[in-house]
């Protein structure tokens, strides 16, 4: 075991999708895409949060049904990490809200923490950090984004919402142990929103090699090198899901084969759900794993950075996935909108009457 | 009609919580957070959080319009019992159909958004409920 993550684990998970879904052939077709696009990067439908939806309310839920999960008196959690990269107000935290919503103690650290899709895996590495050196007893880290894209850009296909919720606590009362962690960061321009800007950039020629696929291969490489472990050594590997695509092709260039990468892919069905996209995979992959099995997750996040961690299930998973809604179940539960219904509930088109 | 920031800070504790007011003295229990039993008087009460599931007993449609609010129009407003046995008024969202809500339907509180002060304001956050994505055994 490396010396970042002594005695830390999962304590308890949450998730939560949005009940409606955007068919990807109704983007394609609305904006004259080829209408291979879809399943050439493998994305079928994406969830779309309701009007009355954000990263606040969906982050509420995931994380108290982590809180359910753990068992954990929300008095006795002492820090709250949100990360996300659309948070309801450019200034005023996410975290406190949430926090007081579930009665968290007031005797705690919270922030809100942004680096694209990877903050709350930096969220969970904080939270590990501040359990292991015995500074607090239990840590929340939460993702949570409605994603924002362009009307016609490629990446609404994917752009999606969603939330997940990890309690790090003592490996005595965890459902997964952590092993190690390794993060990779380096300044790589695929992808950027500017101070006031409602949609994102992206840099054409960086989002795939220089980008997911470096940073994600390199953090991997240097956990496995760290703690003498190869791919064959592990159950699951579960990579970012910008699209259905790109995790299989990273996994296959690290040496992971199909099987142990599908079990952990939420992408196709629900579309990209940035700080929530591979964490919602680990939460699936928590919901089916026996007690002994490793897990390998690594995140990724635009600009650019890549988390590894490496994870061993324990026999406290198994009565503990029933007591909260699984991801399969929010995977299933669904009402299609249109792309009209979706462009009111995300903003697209404003309401204009007095 | 626009929320004052200042009254809705001091109650947001009946908007995060389902409180309810269990009577020592006759043992029936009220909704909100109150001193004092409404069936009896007395004031020996304990405040308990509902752990905010239940099911519905009945519901209404409303087209009225709120400033902060417009773009969640019709909204559905149901009579919802709790599990502690207490009714509590409350909007109900993500109905599939209209055709679900039956009384019975089982149903669970979200955090959601109630209104918000565009595009420069607050957003006013507060319990709403959804029919239950986990079932009862
Ligand atoms: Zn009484």
């Amino acid at each position: 075991m490396s010396r970042c993550c002594v005695k830390t684990g999962v304590v308890g998970w949450g998730a939560y999708i949005p009940l409606y879904r955007l068919r990807s052939k109704e983007i394609a077709s609305l904006w004259g895409f080829d209408p291979n696009v879809a399943d050439s990067i493998w994305i079928e439908e994406k969830s779309v949060a309701s009007v009355d939806e954000d990263a606040i309310t969906m982050g509420w839920y995931a994380a108290k049904y982590a809180l359910v999960r753990g068992g954990v008196n929300p008095e006795d959690v002492g820090a709250v990490f949100v990360g996300t990269e659309s948070k309801p107000y450019a200034v005023k935290p996410s975290s406190t809200v949430i926090a007081d919503a579930l009665g968290i103690s007031r005797k705690k650290l919270a922030t809100d923490l942004e680096f694209a899709c990877r903050a709350a895996a930096e969220g969970i590495r904080l939270a590990v950090a501040l359990v292991s050196s015995g500074s607090i007893k239990y840590g929340l880290s939460i993702g949570s984004d409605t994603a924002q894209a362009s009307p016609g850009d490629v990446l609404e296909l994917t752009a999606s919402s969603g939330a997940v919720a990890f309690l790090i606590g003592p490996a005595e009362e965890s459902v997964a142990v952590f092993e190690g962690l390794t993060t990779y960061v380096t300044d790589t321009p695929d992808f950027w929103r500017r101070e006031g800007s409602k949609y994102p950039s992206h840099g054409e020629g960086f989002t795939g090699e220089p980008a997911y696929f470096h940073h994600i291969i390199s953090s991997v490489t240097m956990l496995l090198e760290e703690l003498g472990l190869k791919p064959s050594d592990f159950d699951y590997a579960i990579f970012h899901q910008p699209n259905g695509k790109f995790p299989l092709q990273v996994g296959r260039a690290l040496g992971f084969p199909k099987e142990k990468i599908t079990p952990g892919l939420v992408t196709p069905w629900i579309g990209n759900t940035y700080n929530a996209s591979a964490l919602l995979g680990l939460a699936k992959v928590l919901e089916i794993a026996k007690p002994g099995q490793r897990i390998l997750v690594a995140p990724f996040g635009s600009g650019a950075g890549s988390d590894a961690m490496s994870l061993v299930v324990t026999d406290k998973v198994l009565d503990r996935v029933h007591k909260a809604p699984t991801v399969e179940e929010l995977i299933n539960r669904k009402k299609y909108v249109s792309y009209a219904e979706y462009a009111k509930s995300r903003n697209l088109i404003l309401r204009n009457v007095g | 009609m626009k929320h004052s920031i200042s009254i809705f800070w001091r109650d947001r504790e009946n908007h995060y919580k389902l409180l309810i007011t269990k009577c020592r003295n006759c043992g029936k229990s009220s909704y909100p957070k109150l001193k004092r039993c409404p069936y009896c008087g007395s004031t020996n009460v304990e405040v308990v959080e509902s752990k905010g599931r239940g099911t519905l007993v009945n519901y209404t449609i409303t087209y009225f319009r709120v400033d902060g609010s417009e773009a969640m129009l019709p909204k559905v407003i149901g009579l919802v019992k709790l599990d502690e046995g207490v009714k509590v008024p409350a909007e109900i969202v993500d109905v599939p159909d209209l055709s679900s809500l039956k009384p019975g339907l089982e149903v669970e509180a979200v955090l959601r958004k109630y209104s918000s002060d565009d595009p420069h304001g607050l957003i006013y956050y507060g319990l709403k409920f959804i029919p239950s994505i986990i079932k009862k055994q």
